[in-house]
């Protein structure tokens, strides 16, 4: 499959969950994201723990405000009519588990395309060079950001005002974290930014290597794409 | 013709090199920094990204591998040791088309090994280099220039750690400790050692062995996957309860900063130490004092505003402080002159006297010659005394 397959299949999967109106049609949409992700002959147990946690917290949030303290769905208090802690138990259930296929969705994408790196995935896609130029930095700063928490993490460990694992300490001085993951940030910036790519002209580099023709599409991205379309018209027509 | 720039520290070597990157090949040098963010790109997630960014010769005729890169493919950058990465950049240059390389003391991070036959590639190449190095005073068949010192950071050791009162640090015993990053081989596998107060300890070991690893691990910043730390026989996890034992001085400084300025960061580091009674806080005068002899004299110091040099000196103020008992210096000469080396071992050897236990990590073996010490070499997973 190629990238561009990829993210049309997905943003059809997408649009297909926002459309969806019933847990009938969801169900359709998650079992063609099972198939789609089973196919990629990895395991799938991560993408699915990773979605549920993600879902997880939102899921406890609705049940507290929807059903145990409202106690009616949406569309009733719209009616102005009495409504029942069923409704609103269904509308917490569809609109989680459209959370769950989305996410779900993401993390398949990503299974699919284990292998390749991000540069690659970035370059193989049918797009203008400057959005996969913004592409690549937003990449590059969600990296710079992981390594300054890394850091941030090391060097609060070390003076001994946080601790390895879980504790008191952490959370009373978890705003310290906060504070030194950004000046962390900054300070990796300007030394990229003053000294590496202006003495290199890094940026100009980055257009060459992203400069490739994207793949023609294959059979298997229409299969998906086909399939995803066909989603989307099932949602519609049955939200219809 | 290649060029190596001379002299001591604060003689503006850095400013020089980029004037000279600049006329030589404007926007179009590789630059090596000192410290990682100017090594690499930064636009990589991998390193098979980075080389894919720079790559652009079919058929390289430089080329400069010491390291198997292909199997490092997959690995973040940042997360190569400090020596891999200036490894993986010089790399990086011989795939590229550039006919000019910059590097600013980052070969000092080399060991031995590595560190030859970058200066053989770089001497031996058909492009320009133009290099800063506190080790070389010269190089065959390059042009040196001598840059005069000008009096600035002055930094004075001997005055900062004349007060100091001896001490009696505790005795570590490092049992059966195993540890490996989540992706990677074994770092550790059953490693033990036993380190005794009042004596230095070098650790010693190619590029990626794990030298930092084990400073992480003694300061708790790392958990082991097995295995425990005894202090004089008693348990220690810092992992759990908080370092409380090592005064940690970071191969690049600025991984240890906790405060936009000076102030700030003596602030935030007394009040962590207080929580522990066993250890006497040094008073925030003492310490604006001390900082004072590494070179900053006001506490309103932006840390990341001074030149790196100063910035690797004031990261030994806790070290010096003598405030905590062992004391860990990771690659302390990087950046600094040939006096400043020989002051700093003089240090070190002073402080393993008052009773302080002192590890340090260094690929510089003239400095490490200059010191008193025992050898800790970490191969095939095992610490060997």
């Amino acid at each position: 499959m190629t990238p561009n397959g990829a993210i049309l299949f997905g943003l059809l999967v997408i649009a297909a969950t926002g459309v969806a109106r019933e847990l009938d049609s969801l169900a359709i949409i998650f079992l063609v994201l099972l198939l789609f992700a089973l196919a990629t002959k990895r395991s799938i147990v991560a993408a699915l723990a990773w979605s549920l946690a993600i879902v997880a917290p939102l899921a406890a949030f609705m049940v507290l405000v929807w059903i145990v303290i409202v106690g009616r769905a949406p569309n009733e208090i719209a009616a102005g009519v009495a409504g029942s802690r069923s409704a609103a138990a269904a509308y917490v259930a569809i609109v989680c588990a459209r959370l769950f296929v989305i996410a779900f969705a993401v993390q398949a994408l990503f299974l699919r395309f284990t292998d390749w790196t991000p540069l690659r995935f970035v370059r193989a896609l049918s797009a203008p060079a400057l959005i996969k130029k913004l592409l690549v930095l937003t990449l590059s700063l969600i990296e710079t950001i992981l390594q300054a928490i890394d850091r941030a993490r090391t060097a609060l460990i070390a003076a001994g005002m946080i601790t390895q694992r879980f504790s008191l300490q952490n959370l009373r001085n978890g705003w310290l974290l906060v504070q030194t993951v950004w000046l962390t940030v900054i300070a990796i910036a300007i030394g990229r930014t003053r000294d590496k790519w202006p003495t290199e002209g890094t940026l100009a580099r980055l257009d060459h290597a992203l400069a490739a023709p994207a793949p023609r599409p294959s059979g298997v991205d229409i299969l998906w794409v086909v399939t995803a379309t066909v989603c989307l018209i099932i949602a519609w027509s049955w939200a219809g | 013709m290649s060029e190596l720039i001379g002299g001591p520290n604060f003689s503006g070597r850095s400013g020089a090199l980029m004037e000279r990157l600049k006329a030589l090949a404007p926007g179009n040098a590789f630059f090596v920094g000192p410290y990682a963010e100017a090594a690499l790109s930064g636009l990589s997630n991998t390193v098979a990204d980075e080389l894919a960014i720079y790559c652009c010769v079919a058929a390289p005729t430089r080329r400069f591998a010491p390291l198997d890169f292909a199997t490092l493919a997959a690995r973040k950058p940042p997360t190569l040791s400090g020596g891999e990465q200036v490894l993986l950049a010089l790399h990086c240059f011989s795939l590229s088309d550039f006919s000019t390389i910059g590097i600013d003391t980052a070969l000092e991070q080399l060991d031995p090994t590595n560190r030859d036959m970058a200066l053989g590639f770089l001497s031996a190449g058909d492009f320009t280099a133009v290099l800063v190095d506190n080790r070389l005073d010269r190089l065959a068949g390059w042009t040196s220039v001598e840059r005069e010192p000008q009096d600035v950071f002055a930094c004075d050791l001997a005055a900062a750690t004349d007060k100091l009162a001896p001490t009696r640090a505790p005795a570590i015993a490092i049992e059966d400790l195993s540890f490996r990053y989540v992706t990677g081989r074994d770092i550790f596998r059953n490693a033990r050692a036993v380190l005794a107060p009042g004596q230095a300890y070098r650790l010693i070991g190619p590029n990626g062995a794990g030298k930092t690893t084990l400073f992480k691990l003694l300061a708790g910043v790392l958990a082991p996957k097995a295995g425990r730390i005894t202090l004089d026989g008693a348990p220690y996890a810092p992992w759990r309860e908080g370092n409380r034992l090592f005064a940690f001085a970071t191969q690049n400084p600025d991984h240890q900063w906790c405060g936009a300025t000076l102030g700030d960061d003596l602030a935030q580091r007394r009040r962590a130490l207080a929580r522990h009674p066993q250890i006497a806080v040094p008073d925030e005068a003492a310490l604006t004092a001390l900082a004072a002899h590494l070179g900053v004299t006001s506490a309103e110091q932006h840390l990341y505003e001074l030149p790196l040099v100063a910035r690797k000196r004031l990261s030994w103020l806790w070290p010096l402080s003598g405030a905590l008992p062992w004391i860990m210096f990771d690659e302390p000469t990087i950046g600094q002159d040939r006096a400043m080396r020989a002051t700093l071992a003089t240090t070190i050897e002073r402080l393993a006297a008052l009773g302080h236990g002192v590890l340090f990590i260094t690929h510089d073996d003239d400095f490490a010659a200059a010191i008193a010490h025992r050898k800790l070499e970490l191969a095939e997973a095992a610490i060997r005394a």
